[in-house]
């Protein structure tokens, strides 16, 4: 189901590489289980991916910092910093996308793990190919934009309306750029991406499967509480009242 | 809660005071009763001799009885009378005083008695309450031998006054009713309260708010506040026990799930195309499976499962579902159906589950129907076992094992989540042979 003309476009759309050529696509793995570690580096180093790993929260975070990573795989349970506090501490730093890895799979570690700014979640154990396909619709994310493979998917009218204002809020759809009353909104890509998805049809529902499936490329076996947290996220980001809940159905953008 | 239940509580206790309230007043009644009657009786004796008396002295100065006086033979005389004069004749002197009733009470008799003259001195009184001609009081002395002063005295004021009395006790009976009645009810207001609010709060934590708690706010350390702090004790010893179970149940999975995830990511590396890895993939997948299947129902019963409701197209959904389980398997009726409020994954799980133990247990062709809120699983093979037919599905029980492998958890799963869901879940065997699973999702009508 994956071969490795699809890893390659991967990286290929990841935007301006450092050094030359396709330089492969740069993970970090932080888990203490010392044969999940190799054996999750051995799988994805066969998918073409670049792997660092870390056996605990801070050297996981040692390890962030020391090189540059395009996709983070976290451990929940970690000795000395958790996953879940190494989550924070990471998006204080840098929009990086994040994969927690949860072996208890209860209802708190999921949210405790999406409030902390991850962007999806697995129960372990997962198999190797449903991780790397969770990765590259996390990378598919992290690397959309005016060339990006996503921009054309939601068929967004971009020239020359690609200033999009709600209120104070201004999001550039051809600059990746939102503002909130003059000042830049750093946001992830996941909640940029949920975003975009928003000012396309403003004051309009969306429901919460249909964006589990545009924004996180989730069918019915998703996980509804992602976008839940995601909204929560945006919201502390962009301003409460922005995004109104309509009960039972979804989300929507308040225009004015 | 309704108000107009003849068992509440408060209707109860309303005619619980309203019994002891009649109570109270049919002694009090009584009582009174019977002392006015006592004293109309005394009044009636005294006024009786009196003329007696009088009529006495009268016949003693003049030979003759006054007009309104009767002279009688002892013949003429009314039967108690006469006894009452025998009786005097044979002890001596006194009073007698009797009713129509026939009891006799000899009452040492007032002023009457002490100022009558010496010689004969015995009057005999006797109240006639008998019918035809009731009410009267007789009085009657011997002044000579076989000849008796008798006198007749209308005692119907003081039997039309006890009756009078009579009716004001029982119209003050009703009232004080119309008042003590609603009061009461009233009255019980806030011990419903409370027992209304206890019995939201225990509906609460059966309901999986296993934070609610009655509290025992008040000052009333009465019996409702002891049963109060009682169930909070419950409440919490429950929530403990539970929270203690669910972080087992964390911890197992945790404990398994670690292992297992190294496995199947070294397993993943082994080469494709070699017969041993394939086994190895196999029975880890095997293990897999039951690892989720038995964290999955421990995780059910300790109740820690709740439903993320969605509305859900679900024609849709189980289309899609059915489809990924990569069986061959026939799905009719799923176009068009509209919205129902479930929970996919829960729903997911179930179907799946049934289409697995179809395959496992039955035999082609496998018919997935959805119709309305409900969904039909049928095959053509054997059908379900009479005992699961009757006892539901038990843990690691798979019928006869030429019904194929499995752990038999599958079915218990299904059945635990529809549980959660709301749903019904029944197996049944079709006539024209088969198992057919059905998942009801219409909420229960109330």
């Amino acid at each position: 189901m994956t071969s490795k003309a699809q890893v390659g476009s991967v990286s290929e759309a990841r935007g301006p590489a450092p050094g030359p050529g396709p330089a492969p696509v740069g993970v970090l793995v932080v888990e203490d289980d010392a044969t999940i570690r190799r054996a999750v580096q051995l799988a994805l180093e066969r998918y073409g991916y670049r792997v660092d790993v870390a056996a605990d929260g801070l050297g996981g975070l040692e390890a962030f910092r020391a090189g540059a990573h395009d996709l983070l795989i976290l451990d929940v349970m970690l000795p000395e910093l958790d996953g879940i506090g190494l989550c924070h501490r990471i998006r204080e730093e840098s929009p990086v996308p994040v994969l927690m890895m949860s072996a208890r799979g209860d209802a708190l570690d999921v949210v405790a793990g999406l409030e902390a700014g991850a962007d999806d979640y697995v129960v372990k154990p997962v198999d190797t190919a449903v991780m790397v396909a969770r990765i590259r619709a996390l990378l598919r994310r992290a690397t959309f934009g005016p060339d990006g493979p996503a921009a054309g998917k939601t068929g967004r009218d971009r020239a020359p309306d690609h200033l999009l204002t709600f209120g104070d809020l201004t999001v550039d759809t051809l600059g990746m750029e939102v503002r909130r009353a003059g000042a830049t909104v750093s946001l992830t890509p996941t909640e940029l991406r949920l975003l975009l998805e928003f000012a396309a049809a403003p004051g309009s529902v969306l429901d919460r499967r249909r964006l589990l499936r545009d924004v996180w490329d989730y069918g019915w076996e998703g996980d509804t509480r992602v976008v839940d947290l995601c909204v929560l996220r945006l919201r502390k980001k962009i301003g409460s009242g922005r995004i109104e809940t309509v009960r039972g159905f979804g989300y929507k953008l308040v225009r004015g | 809660m309704n108000h107009l239940n003849p068992r509440a509580l408060r209707w109860k206790i309303a005619a619980l005071a309203a019994a002891a309230c009649c109570a109270v007043a049919a002694v009090i009644g009584f009582l009174v009763h019977d002392a006015t009657r006592e004293r109309g009786l005394r009044v009636g004796t005294d006024r009786t001799l009196t003329r007696l008396i009088a009529a006495e002295r009268e016949y003693d100065r003049t030979g003759k009885a006054p007009a309104d006086i009767d002279v009688r033979s002892r013949a003429e005389l009314p039967k108690p009378l006469a006894r009452d004069l025998a009786t005097f004749k044979a002890t001596g002197t006194g009073t007698a005083t009797g009713t129509g009733t026939g009891t006799e009470t000899g009452t040492e008799a007032g002023t009457g008695t002490e100022t009558g003259p010496p010689d004969t001195g015995a009057y005999a009184t006797w109240y006639d309450a008998d019918p035809p001609n009731w009410f009267w009081m007789w009085g009657a002395v011997a002044v000579a031998d076989d000849r008796f002063l008798v006198v007749r005295d209308d005692m119907s004021t003081e039997v039309r006054s006890l009756q009078l009395l009579d009716r004001s006790i029982v119209k003050s009976v009703l009232a004080a009713l119309l008042f003590v009645v609603p009061l009461a009810a009233l009255a019980t207001e806030p011990i419903n309260r409370r027992l209304r609010h206890g019995a939201r709060t225990a509906r609460r934590i059966a309901d999986g708010d296993l934070d609610a708690r009655i509290g025992t706010a008040g000052r009333a350390r009465d019996e409702i506040t002891e049963m109060a702090s009682a169930v909070d004790d419950m409440a919490a010893a429950l929530q403990r026990k539970l929270e203690n179970e669910r972080r087992f149940t964390a911890d197992v999975a945790h404990e398994l799930r670690t292992p297992l995830m190294g496995l199947v990511t070294a397993a993943g590396l082994l080469p494709e195309d070699d017969e041993a890895a394939g086994l190895v993939r196999d029975r880890l997948r095997a293990l897999n499976a039951l690892v989720e299947d038995l964290l999955e129902i421990s995780r059910l019963d300790a109740g820690a499962e709740r439903a993320r409701l969605d509305p859900v197209p679900l024609g849709e959904l189980v289309a899609d579902v059915v489809r990924r389980t990569g069986t061959d398997t026939r799905v009719g009726g799923v176009d068009g159906g509209g919205l129902v409020e479930t929970d996919p994954r829960r729903v997911e799980r179930i179907v799946v589950n049934l289409v697995t133990n179809a395959h496992r247990h039955g035999a082609a062709p496998v018919e997935v129907t959805v119709t309305g809120a409900r969904i039909t699983v049928r095959d053509h093979g054997p059908g379900f076992p009479p005992d699961l037919l009757e006892r539901g599905p038990q843990r690691f029980r798979t019928g006869a094992s030429e019904r194929g492998r499995g752990h038999g958890l599958g079915l218990t799963v299904a059945q635990g989540q529809s549980e959660v869901l709301g749903a019904r879940l029944t197996f049944a065997n079709a006539p024209d042979g088969g198992a057919v699973a059905t998942l009801d999702l219409a909420p229960r009508p109330a």
